[in-house]
């Protein structure tokens, strides 16, 4: 499974919110500036006007009454002035004594400790002596702590809207993303009745693809339901002929007398009911692939059923020289159609006493896995090749090993059928030596 | 009246070779089948037997043959034209008809099998089939609303099955049988004279229907016969060749 970070939706949300959030940033930078600027500005205006109002003093002493009393009632943890006398004597509520004139940023830690924090300070030569007026820059100071809740009251739900947003989005496009691709791979899988199912929530853009997937499987599955009615109709419509001919020959195997005629007859005979198998085998391939028939499934018991179709056929391994067993718990059922699961086993057992060989071992065995019940039929004989499993089921076909032997090419067919109808999966693996099938049928 | 009409039949067709059913009585049949040259065989195969038989080549036709004449047994193509064969059984039924009905079927088995039972048939046979299986199974139905026989024994020749001690003894000899071996000579003695197929075995002593591709049943019998017969001069399960198996009286 794809991560959820690289849906198409979230990545675009997570561009959105790097670009919003660099927007929003720059901007409050900007405004952060701008304000401080102004902040500091009207201070400066502030100190300049105060200075000039110790200016207008006639004389030294004047200017150091003045700072006395000025700085009486002042904080100076706001405002700071001081006047440094040419004979060194101190004026004001701090001891500021700066050589240079103008504008500074100033911290009075060392002078008096209860001073802390920056002041911006203004410096001028008055009578001989030094005034300096220095004010508090807390209110500029307190102007980032006031920004950066700004900035995370604006910025923080944002992003985190953004994300989840995304987030969702981004999940429920991939889990619509995610029924297009499971869809995808049952058609591939040959379930051609697999289609998109395309909820009204989903985005116009993958409604339309799953659309154009749900017409292309609607047109395999035509085409493949055409091919399959013609193999059907003609062993349908030829069973009629064939009816006929059976028919007949059986008059004739009764009219002619004993000998090389009716041996003949019997030959023919025998032809026919080949073909006649092979056509129920078609129609009965056709029949598993309609799926309306797991309406009729009841639980059907596993056991009982290998039980009898191993004693069944039990004497005809024997007459072979093989011996036929089976293991499995005393009972074991599935959901299914008994006559059809009768003849899978049927066929898998006929196919085990055909190609196994004199004096094999063909085991049948039955066991309740934690995924479902698991029948496997099992042989020590020669096995077939690990590349021809895929095609043992196809129609018709037959190994090149077994051209000689008896059988239609249908028989696993008709297995694999049966299998797919039950849901059940079948596989074929080496049983060293040779054959394993495994028919693993699902939970009940 | 069954009894004379089948000495009748004994001696009109003795020994013609061809002959299924030995001693049972004649039947009224009704067979409705659109392709002629089927029906004709299955009519007059069905009419060599002894039987009395009626041909019908559409469903309409066969309706109104039906519901006028007193049959017991009709043989019903399930794809006929005007009226479809299921119709054609569901009509008869809805109007009180119990007359046993084998369906002959052109299709799949087991679709087929059930809707056919459902509409009311007894028994289906899927095309093509040979007539010897038509044959017994249209025996079978002839014969199905047989009084249960209040028998503690079965007889056949010089062989007894003791149904409560489920002894087999043939003359003074005891048979020592396996379970599925007693099952299906206990199945041919109680349906002795009649012929029963491969099918009909598998379906009556397995509860099996499906379709061998090997001879599983001739095996089957050739073991019952092993123990039943080959010790002793005279036969007791025959071979109908192109149908089944029978034990005589």
């Amino acid at each position: 499974m794809t991560s959820v970070w690289r849906s198409m939706p979230l990545r675009l949300a997570l561009m959105l919110v790097i670009l919003f959030g660099t927007v929003s940033l720059l901007s409050l930078a900007a405004s952060y500036a701008f304000t401080r600027a102004a902040f500091e500005q009207s201070v400066r205006d502030d100190l300049a006007q105060d200075l000039a109002g110790f200016r207008a003093a006639p004389s030294a002493r004047a200017v150091a009454l003045l700072v006395q009393a000025e700085s009486e009632g002042t904080d100076p943890d706001r405002l700071v002035l001081s006047y440094v006398t040419r004979t060194g004597r101190i004026y004001g509520n701090g001891a500021i004594a700066r050589d240079d004139e103008g504008f500074h940023i100033i911290s009075l830690e060392e002078g008096r400790a209860t001073l802390d924090g920056e002041y911006l300070a203004l410096s001028e030569r008055l009578y001989g002596g030094r005034l300096t007026i220095a004010r508090s820059r807390a209110e500029i100071e307190a102007l980032q702590p006031v920004f950066l809740n700004i900035l995370w009251i604006s910025l923080l739900p944002t992003v985190l809207i953004a994300l989840s947003g995304g987030l969702i989005l981004g999940r429920r496009s991939q889990r619509h993303v995610e029924v297009i691709r499971a869809t995808l791979e049952q058609l591939t899988g040959g379930d051609l009745a697999a289609r998109v199912d395309r909820g009204p929530r989903w985005s116009d853009d993958l409604a339309r693809i799953g659309g154009a997937v749900n017409g292309m499987a609607q047109a395999q599955e035509r085409s493949v339901a055409a091919l399959r009615q013609v193999s059907s109709d003609i062993a349908h419509d030829l069973k009629t002929p064939v009816q006929r001919v059976s028919l007949r020959l059986e008059a004739l195997a009764d009219a002619v007398p004993d000998g090389e005629a009716a041996d003949l007859v019997a030959q023919t005979r025998t032809e026919v009911d080949g073909i006649s198998s092979v056509f129920t085998s078609l129609l009965q391939l056709a029949q598993v692939e309609n799926s309306a028939l797991k309406a009729q499934f009841v639980p059907v018991d596993l056991t009982k059923l290998c039980h009898t179709m191993v004693e069944v056929y039990e004497p005809s391994a024997a007459q072979n020289g093989q011996t036929l067993t089976f293991d499995g718990p005393d009972e074991v059922m599935a959901s299914g159609e008994k006559t059809l699961l009768g003849q899978m086993i049927a066929n898998l057992l006929e196919n085990a006493l055909r190609h196994a060989g004199q004096g094999a071992v063909i085991k049948v065995s039955l066991e309740n896995t934690p995924t479902g019940p698991l029948l496997q039929v099992s042989d020590n004989g020669p096995g077939i090749p690990e590349n021809e499993y895929p095609r043992v089921t196809e129609r018709l076909y037959r190994l090149e090993q077994s051209r000689n032997t008896p059988g239609n090419g249908l028989g696993l067919s008709l297995v694999d059928g049966v299998a797919r109808l039950h849901d059940a999966e079948l596989s074929f693996e080496d049983a060293k030596p040779g054959l394993r099938v495994s028919v693993q049928f699902p939970t009940l | 009246m069954w009894f004379s009409v089948a000495i009748q039949n004994c001696n009109a067709a003795g020994g013609a070779g061809r002959k299924v059913t030995d001693y049972i009585a004649d039947m009224n049949l009704l067979v409705i089948e659109d392709d002629a040259t089927t029906g004709t065989y299955i009519a007059r195969g069905l009419r060599e037997e002894g039987h009395v038989v009626d041909l019908a080549q559409d469903g309409s036709e066969g309706l109104t043959l039906a519901a006028a004449g007193t049959y017991d047994v009709m043989i019903v193509d399930r794809m006929l034209p005007q009226v479809d064969g299921l119709t054609l059984v569901k009509t008869l039924r809805e109007a009180g008809n119990t007359t046993p009905v084998l369906f002959l079927t052109a299709m799949g088995s087991v679709e087929d099998r059930i809707g056919g039972l459902n509409a009311g048939g007894d028994d289906y046979l899927v095309k093509p089939f040979a007539f010897g299986e038509l044959s017994a199974r249209v025996t079978a139905l002839g014969r199905r609303p047989q009084a249960v026989e209040r028998e503690t024994a079965l007889h056949a020749g010089d062989l007894t099955l003791d149904l409560l001690t489920r002894k087999v003894v043939r003359g003074d000899q005891e048979i020592d049988l396996l379970p599925r071996e007693y099952a299906l000579l206990e199945f041919l003695l109680r349906r002795k004279g009649r012929v029963q197929t491969r099918t009909m075995l598998l379906e009556g002593v397995w509860d099996l229907s499906f379709d061998p591709m090997t001879n599983v049943v001739e095996t089957h019998v050739s073991r019952l016969r092993a123990k039943v017969d080959k010790p002793f001069k005279t036969e007791l399960i025959k071979t109908v060749r192109g149908a089944g198996y029978r034990i005589d009286g």
